[in-house]
Order: structure tokens, then C-alpha cells, then sequence
């Protein structure tokens, strides 16, 4: 193959598989993409980082004909071409990953795989390809499985067989590890790197995740506002810098924890990636230089950091007698679908501390997360707050005894987007701003307006639609709700997910101020760095259940990795 | 994997109507424009058939005018119709901003009927009072009647939309047995005279009067009571709590039930107000002069069906409702002065289905084009939440 001669030789061919030039789109005065330059090569996996906002989403728009530029030249290995339709796209040889899957539940892995074909549908050929292609790649897929019972993970390799099918010269990945495991993440930049050396596709690689950027990447260009602010190979860079040029100041500790800043994450995904990998890693100034293949070494370093932090921070706490608990839950066991989710969990969250559920997606913490917003009730078990157990089969009955929650799923039962932010506001507390029948607008929109003041929370108005407002926002409302019932205990499920560092900042700020005050708070993150910044106690759940608590002076890798993988210490 | 529960019964056909039936959308005067140009083209069409049926496109056109609002007499009748189908109107916004979406309206509002004439003929009350008496058992069996629909869908699982549509053909072989069997409503034998399939007309103190006095012209009681329901329900639905709860349960379910809403209860009682308001249409049908006063098979005239399509061009809001209802009512009175001019029956129902797309097209047209035109907002938001049709807000 004519790959193969290029495989050992990282340095890229002369002539880009994708070259832009002066690409802008503009919606109205607001320039999504601003003269934007990119060049892509074979056999390279290039990093395109930006905050929510910055364009890359409509950068790749763009490339998949979905939108239309306004100006600039696309040239695919020289020639220039024009993009009008994904299926040109597709011809051009560019195929692309979404953020969001679009697979359908109910269908089969191959009849997933092979939906949009036209013709007849040859099942055992279709087959064989979905199972070639996963020998090929290293993605274990059954092509016979329900795409409804997959994880995650096994989600995302379906679509990449998907998208891989096409034979595409330029993949597209846009924010691929935002559900994925950090194994999962490891194993999927694997296959990258698989798929660019050894057949010399060139993969896009958009993250706004700086840890998976630095260690999968071997180029990187930098979007802020639409306009490229930096490009650099990856290896002359690090985190801080490219955090710089991405958020245009510098970040917080707290902030850069949570994106990921913080060193040796993906370590292991490095080491497997190939002898150019592990030089890169070296180079990384925050690895100290003591990366190697194993992940081992660079982990450790890391919790000692995190250990000292915690422990200055959170040691006069640890020291008295932990008050009683407000949120108590006891053998909570349930079954969805004949899939026991929870079983038998145990959990207590006193005044003024932050308890971390920290755990691998798909263990239970989604379904406690809905079992807290009320949305199922427990085959089984009990919730207490303040000492009182609460009748979860009754709507809004968490509400009133005192629990405030910030849901996973913010769009789909944290808010209603078709509503206004002042409707959004007040839909828990109506009595707050009604009679006995009538709702009284002026009380609604003055509390609206102080809670919008309050929390900082940016909107045209308050009647406008709260899907109109960006992630952030929208986040905002949903707090802002909660907190102004006075909880006594506030739920808080993977408040990081899909915002940009920004927003990330500000929401940690406002759970360690709700915590000093006094509110017992529990974070359900599947963000390490996230739990180890923010959190006093870090629970760790396995297979719906707590597998053991460490509070700050006992976390250590070793004693995570067992509990995570489901051991009890 | 993750089970949502939903709050109403409701598939793939809930979802199609509450895409035709999204919220107004930004840009009124659009919506406008391809209104006019849809009455245009649907005008054009329609003249089109008539040439090549036959008939004289513009004494058509004129026929249809005056036969609806030309004069005092026309005007009567286009009131008369008016009434019950914006009562069946307002029944369905409950319903449909509830997210339960009701389609079974023309059974309702027959098994109104029914109820009403059985109370009206049967009962020992007589003055005003047997009036006021006659409506309320007919909105209390038309709601009964949706909520039939609701006990299924919580008992059995049963679909809403298929349920309340397939009731509409339980109701009309009932009202078909009551007037064919004499021991129920059928009218009575006088003498050898073959009796019709139909009841006695009801005595004068169930009937509708007109309201205030006129030369030529009648404003029928039941309009009184249509517009007075539709003010009561818009009221409800913006400015209280109910109406609050309503619209947070059919625009996102699961929030609702995050917030505290009994789904369940919240959207039965939604359905049956939809029902009850079906029900209070099919008295009025038979209690104002609009019919013959005497329960028959035919007497709900696809109001209720029509009444659907009213609450459809309104969007859902019972304000707007009022002046499409009107419409609708003149559409249908001059449709009934047209066919008296010769033109065929068949064809002054495709002249009134084209004239009704014009009016319910234009919305789903802004929603296509404005979809195409996306990606604004979502190549700024970043996480693909795409919006498609937008919706009010309180």
C-alpha cells in the first residue's frame, strides 16, 4: 500500500489533504468564523480547540456542507472544491463523528451501520464489513446488538464503524470523549492513531478538553471568536499555554481541574500510542519528565498534589465530629428495565461539606441522579432529609422537604426551553409568586430579576426563551431555581459537562460559597479533577452501589482505581 | 436505557401535531404574507375547478360572499355556526397545551347531544332553568366521554390520540341506536306516519334564545356562552396556576414532573375540559336554531372535526381562536349559499378543504423555510440543540 511507506515517518507530506483559506461565515453582525486558515495533513491528528462559541462547530459545518461560506477557499489535496451537501462531502472523502449520537435505539448495530445506503440490503455482507472493520480498528462491536443496550462507549464505536465504512481520507471528531470513560477515551485515540499512521487518513480532532489535546494530538490550532489565535505542533506547546490562547486570560485552579489541566491524565493513551507518542509526553513541561509509557509514575505525582490541597484546605473540617446528616440514603435498590442500576446504596451528606460521587459513566449515578429529581421512585430503600424520610412517590416531594438538584440532563427535566427564564424561575415556587389561582406577573418578574442580577445569569430579558440561552446560562437558571428555595441539601449532577471553562469556573465557585454557608452538597461527576477540586469526602460508586468513602488525606491512585473498579476498601 | 417517563399518551402523530401546531412564530407579518399568497393560490384553484366543473368561477366567488357576510341574514348564519366550533376550538387548546392531544371532538360533541336531548326531552323541569340544565349535563358527558380515553391510556397503556379518535365511532352508532329505538329517544308514532331516525324536538325552554333584538340579524345565545369560554380559558391558561402547570406539562413532561405536576391527573382533567367543552358544542348544535332542535345522526356536521382545525389555525391560543372560528363559520355558510347556486356539493367541500389549507399551511411553510435557514444558532451553541419551531413562553 502507498500508506505503508509513510507510516514510519511522522514528519507530514508536503501537500494537505485539507487546506482553508480565509473561510468566514458570518449569522447576521455576528462572525461565527473569521477568515480561518487550517491545514490538515495525512497522517495527522490535528487538534481543534476553542471554548463553546469560538466556531469550530461551524468550521466543520462548513466542511460537511451543512452551511455555506460566506467567503474563503476550501482545497481537498490541492484542488479547490466547493461543499454543498453532506453527500458531496462524503464523495470528497470527508466523514465526520458527531458530538451527539445518531444512532437509533431500537435498530441493530449493522442495520445502524448501514442506514442511508440505498439499494439492497445484503444483511451478511453488512456483517462481515461492521465486523472487519472492528478487527481492523480494534473496536469490538457484536454487530447483532441493539444499539439500546450499548454503552456509552460502545456507542461511539459503532459510530465511528459508521463513519469509517465511508473510507474517509478527513475524519472529523467532534468532542469525542464527553461521554467516554477515561479508558474508553485511551482506547478510542488508539484507533486514531491506528487509523492516521498506518492507512494516512488525517483525522480533525475537536475537544475542549487540553489534557486529551496534548496527549493525542499532533498539531494543534486554536479558535477564540472565530478567528485562529494560535496553531502550533503539540509538541512545542502545554497545557497552560493552550489554555491561554483558548481562554484569552488565565484560568483558575479550579477551572484548569476541571478541563483537564492538570498532567498525566492520558498518560496511558500516550503509551500505547506509539514510539512518537511517548516522546511528546516527555516534552509536556507539567510531566516533569518523568512520563514514560506507563502511566504509573505520572499518576502519582499528580494525587500528591491534590492530596496536599485537599488536605490544607479541608482539614479543620475533618478534624471535628461530622455534624448529622441531611441527606441520608439508605439500601436504595432499583431495577430499570430488568437491569438492577442502584443496588442497595448507601449514602450520608452533612452540613457544609461536598461529598464527591465519583464513578465510571453507566454505574448508577444517572440513575440517582433521576431518582433524586424525582423522576423514579426506588424498588426499594429510603431517602431522608433532615431526618425525615420523604415519600418519593409523590411529585415534588423532594422539592419541599428540602432538596435542591442541578440535573444531568439540563434541557430535558431540569428546564423547559420553550418557556421564558422568568417562567423557568419561579416553576418550583409558584407559591411564592401566586394567589391560590392566579399567578402574579409582577411578583414573578421581580423575583426573576433579582435571581437573574443574583446569579449572573445573561439574558436579553427575562421573557425570553431559556433556549435561547447558552449552556451556561441555562445552568445558571437551573441553580439559581433550586438555591433560591433555600435547600437544605443541593444536588449537583456532572455540572461540567458541555460548558466551557468559563461557566465551569464560575458554577465551582458558587458550590464551594453554597458549602461554607452551610448547604450540605453532593457532586455526581465522572470528572476526577472535578471531584478531587471540589469535594471533602469522595464516594465512589461501582455497579450501583458505594464501593467506599476516602476523605481528603486518604486518596490516593491506587485506593481510587481499586474502588472504581469495583472492589471495596 | 434511560426510561423517561412520559406524562400523556402520545406517539409519533402527538409529535406531528405539536410540529403544526408550534407557537406563534417570530415574524407575524411572514406568516401573513404567505397567508395571502395561500388564499391566492388556493382562490385560483378553486376557480379552476368551477370552470372546469361547469360552473362560473366569479358568481361562485360571489356566492360564497354573500352567503357569509353580505348581509344581516348571512351574518346570522355565519354566528350560528361560529358558536360551536369555537367551542369545540377552546377544548382543544386545554387539551393540546396540555401535550394530550384530542381528535375524538365530533364524538364528543354528539354524545353532548345525546345527553342534552335525553335530559331536555325526559326531564320534569321546565323555564330557563331546564336550559342551563340541558348544557351542563351535556359538557359533563362530553367530558366523561374524553375521559373514558384517559382511564384507558392509564389503565391499558392505550394511545390517546387513536383512542379518543376511534370513540368518535362508538358515539355515533350510540346516538344511531338511542333515535331508532323508541323506548329510548326515537320520536313518537302519531298515528300510521313513518317515523325518522331522529328524536322529538325539544321543548322551548331548552332551547337558545337570540340575545338582544336586531332587524334581521340574530346573535344566538350560544355564542355568548363560546365566547365567554373562550375568555375564561385564555385567562386560565396565561394567568393561573393551572394554566402554568398546563403548558410546563406539554412542553417538556419530565420537567413537569421534576416540578411537581401530576401528569397523570393534570393531563385526564385536561382532556376532559377538552371533552366537556365537545359536549357543550353538541348542545348548542341542538338547543340553537342552527339545526331542527331534534337529536339526529348527522347533526354534529364534522363540528367537531372542523372545531380541530380551528384550534390548529389558531395555534392553540383561544384569543385568535375567536376570529378563526368566525372564519370558519363564514366558510361554512357560504360554502351552504354556493352549493344552492348549483354548484356541485363535492366540489364546494374541496373549495372549503383548499381555502382551510391556505390557513393552516402557511405556519408549517415559515417552519420549513425557517429550518433551512437554521444554524444559526446552532453552530453558535455548540451542542446541536436545534430550534426548530419556537413557542411562547406564560
Amino acid at each position: 500500500m502507498r500508506e505503508d511507506e509513510q507510516a514510519g515517518e511522522p514528519s507530514p507530506v508536503p501537500v494537505p489533504a485539507l487546506r482553508l483559506r480565509g473561510v468566514s461565515k458570518s449569522y447576521g453582525p455576528v462572525a461565527a468564523c473569521d477568515a480561518v486558515d487550517l491545514d490538515v495533513y495525512r497522517g495527522e491528528i490535528h487538534g481543534l480547540l476553542g471554548e463553546n462559541g469560538a466556531g469550530k462547530s461551524t468550521l466543520m459545518k462548513i466542511l460537511l456542507g451543512l452551511v455555506r461560506r460566506d467567503a474563503g477557499t476550501v482545497l481537498r489535496d490541492d484542488e479547490p472544491v466547493d461543499i454543498g451537501s453532506p453527500r458531496q462531502a462524503a464523495a470528497l472523502g470527508i466523514g465526520m463523528v458527531h458530538q451527539h449520537f445518531s444512532l437509533i435505539d431500537p435498530l441493530t448495530v449493522w442495520e445502524n451501520v448501514v442506514l442511508g445506503d440505498t439499494g439492497r440490503i445484503d444483511r451478511s455482507a453488512a456483517r462481515d464489513q461492521v465486523l472487519e472493520i472492528s478487527r481492523r480498528y480494534g473496536l469490538p462491536v457484536d454487530p447483532l446488538a441493539r444499539v439500546a443496550g450499548l454503552s456509552a462507549g460502545e456507542r461511539q464505536r459503532v459510530e465511528l464503524i459508521k463513519c469509517l465504512r465511508g473510507d474517509p481520507s478527513v475524519l472529523i471528531l467532534d468532542e469525542p470523549t464527553s461521554v467516554l470513560t477515561r479508558a474508553e477515551s485511551a482506547e478510542l485515540f488508539g484507533v486514531l492513531r491506528r487509523a492516521v499512521r498506518s492507512e494516512s487518513r488525517a483525522v480533525i480532532l475537536i475537544s475542549h478538553k487540553l489534557d486529551e489535546i496534548t496527549a493525542a494530538t499532533d498539531r494543534v490550532t486554536v479558535l477564540r471568536g472565530g478567528k485562529v489565535v494560535f496553531r502550533s505542533a503539540t509538541a512545542r506547546t502545554g497545557p497552560r499555554e493552550l489554555a491561554r490562547w483558548m481562554v484569552g486570560r488565565e484560568v483558575s485552579l479550579g477551572a484548569e481541574a476541571a478541563v483537564g489541566l492538570l498532567p498525566g491524565t492520558y498518560g496511558s493513551a500516550a503509551g500505547e500510542a506509539g514510539p512518537g507518542r511517548a516522546a511528546m509526553a516527555e516534552t509536556g513541561p507539567e510531566a516533569g519528565g518523568s512520563a514514560t509509557g506507563e502511566a504509573g509514575p505520572a499518576k502519582a505525582t499528580m494525587t500528591e498534589i491534590r492530596t496536599e490541597e485537599i488536605g490544607t484546605d479541608e482539614a479543620a473540617r475533618g478534624v471535628q465530629d461530622p455534624p448529622p446528616p441531611v441527606l441520608r440514603l439508605r439500601g436504595l435498590t432499583l431495577t430499570v428495565d430488568g437491569v438492577p442500576v442502584l443496588s442497595g446504596l448507601d449514602l450520608d451528606v452533612a452540613p457544609g461539606e461536598i461529598v464527591g460521587l465519583y464513578g465510571v459513566e453507566g454505574n448508577g449515578q444517572s440513575s440517582l441522579g433521576d431518582l433524586l429529581s424525582g423522576l423514579f421512585a426506588p424498588d426499594s430503600g429510603t431517602v431522608e432529609i433532615s431526618g425525615r424520610p420523604v415519600d418519593l412517590k409523590r411529585p415534588g416531594a423532594l422539592h419541599a422537604a428540602g432538596l435542591g438538584i442541578v440535573p444531568e440532563d439540563r434541557h430535558g427535566s431540569g428546564l423547559v426551553p420553550d418557556m421564558s427564564v422568568a417562567a423557568n424561575l419561579v416553576m418550583k415556587s409558584l407559591d411564592a409568586v401566586s394567589g391560590r389561582v392566579f399567578l402574579d406577573r409582577k411578583r414573578t418578574h421581580a423575583l426573576a430579576r433579582r435571581l437573574v442580577a443574583e446569579f449572573g445569569i445573561v439574558t436579553p430579558s427575562t421573557d425570553t426563551p431559556v433556549r435561547d440561552l447558552s449552556g451556561g446560562n441555562r445552568q445558571r437558571v437551573v441553580l439559581a431555581r433550586e438555591l433560591s428555595a433555600r435547600p437544605a441539601v443541593l444536588v449537583v449532577a456532572q455540572p461540567s459537562r458541555g460548558l466551557d471553562v468559563g461557566a465551569i469556573e464560575d458554577m465551582h465557585r458558587r458550590l464551594r460559597d453554597v458549602a461554607s454557608e452551610g448547604m450540605a452538597v453532593l457532586l455526581i461527576s465522572t470528572e476526577l479533577e472535578e471531584v478531587m477540586t471540589l469535594a471533602s469526602r469522595i464516594a465512589v460508586i461501582s455497579s450501583g452501589r458505594i464501593t467506599g468513602v476516602l476523605s481528603g488525606g486518604e486518596v490516593t491512585a491506587e485506593r481510587l482505581g481499586t474502588l472504581v473498579g469495583g472492589a471495596t476498601a | 436505557m434511560r426510561e423517561i417517563p412520559s406524562g400523556s399518551g402520545q406517539g409519533p402523530s402527538g409529535r406531528l401535531l405539536a410540529l403544526l401546531t408550534a407557537g406563534p412564530g417570530a415574524s407575524g407579518w411572514k406568516t401573513g404574507l404567505v397567508t395571502v399568497a395561500g388564499v391566492a393560490v388556493a382562490l385560483a384553484l378553486s376557480s379552476l375547478l368551477i370552470a372546469v366543473t361547469g360552473g362560473s368561477p366569479l358568481d361562485s366567488v360571489r356566492a360564497l360572499f354573500q352567503g357569509s357576510v353580505a348581509d344581516s341574514t348571512a351574518w346570522t348564519s355565519t354566528l350560528l355556526y361560529a358558536a360551536p366550533l369555537l367551542l369545540v376550538a377552546v377544548g382543544a387548546c386545554v387539551s393540546a397545551r396540555s401535550g394530550v392531544f384530542n381528535i375524538g371532538q365530533e364524538g364528543q360533541v354528539l354524545v353532548g347531544a345525546l345527553f342534552a336531548a335525553w335530559v331536555g326531552l325526559r326531564l320534569a323541569v321546565t323555564g330557563p332553568a331546564l336550559l342551563v340544565v340541558v348544557l351542563t349535563v351535556a359538557a359533563l358527558a362530553g367530558g366523561a366521554w374524553a375521559g373514558l380515553s384517559s382511564l384507558m391510556y392509564r389503565l391499558r397503556g392505550v394511545n390517546i390520540v387513536v383512542s379518543t379518535l376511534l370513540m368518535t365511532f362508538v358515539a355515533q352508532q350510540l346516538v344511531a341506536f338511542a333515535v331508532n329505538t323508541p323506548w329510548l329517544l326515537q320520536e313518537t308514532r302519531i298515528g300510521d306516519a313513518v317515523v325518522a331516525p331522529q328524536s322529538n324536538p325539544l321543548p322551548p325552554g331548552a332551547l337558545l334564545g337570540s340575545i338582544g333584538e336586531y332587524p334581521d340579524l340574530q346573535v344566538n345565545g350560544g355564542l355568548l356562552i363560546a365566547v365567554t369560554g373562550a375568555a375564561i380559558i385564555a385567562t386560565a391558561i396565561t394567568r393561573t396556576r393551572w394554566g402554568f402547570r398546563l403548558t410546563m406539562l406539554g412542553l417538556n413532561p419530565v420537567a413537569a414532573r421534576h416540578a411537581g405536576v401530576r401528569a397523570d391527573a393534570l393531563g385526564g382533567a385536561a382532556l376532559a375540559v377538552s371533552g366537556a367543552f365537545a359536549g357543550l358544542a353538541g348542545a348548542v348544535l341542538l338547543t340553537s336554531p342552527v339545526g331542527v332542535h331534534r337529536l339526529q345522526p348527522g347533526m354534529a356536521m364534522n363540528i367537531g372535526w372542523d372545531g380541530l382545525l380551528v384550534a390548529l389555525v389558531a395555534r392553540n391560543r383561544p384569543g385568535p381562536a375567536v376570529a378563526v372560528a368566525l372564519l370558519f363559520g363564514a366558510l361554512r355558510s357560504g360554502g351552504g349559499f354556493l352549493a344552492a347556486t348549483g354548484v356541485p356539493s363535492v366540489v364546494v367541500d374541496v373549495v372549503k378543504a383548499l381555502l382551510v389549507l391556505a390557513f393552516v399551511a402557511p405556519p408549517a411553510v415559515i417552519a420549513v423555510l425557517r429550518r433551512r435557514g437554521s444554524g444559526v444558532r446552532t453552530a453558535r451553541d455548540g451542542h446541536g440543540a436545534v430550534p426548530v419551531a419556537e413557542r411562547t413562553a406564560l
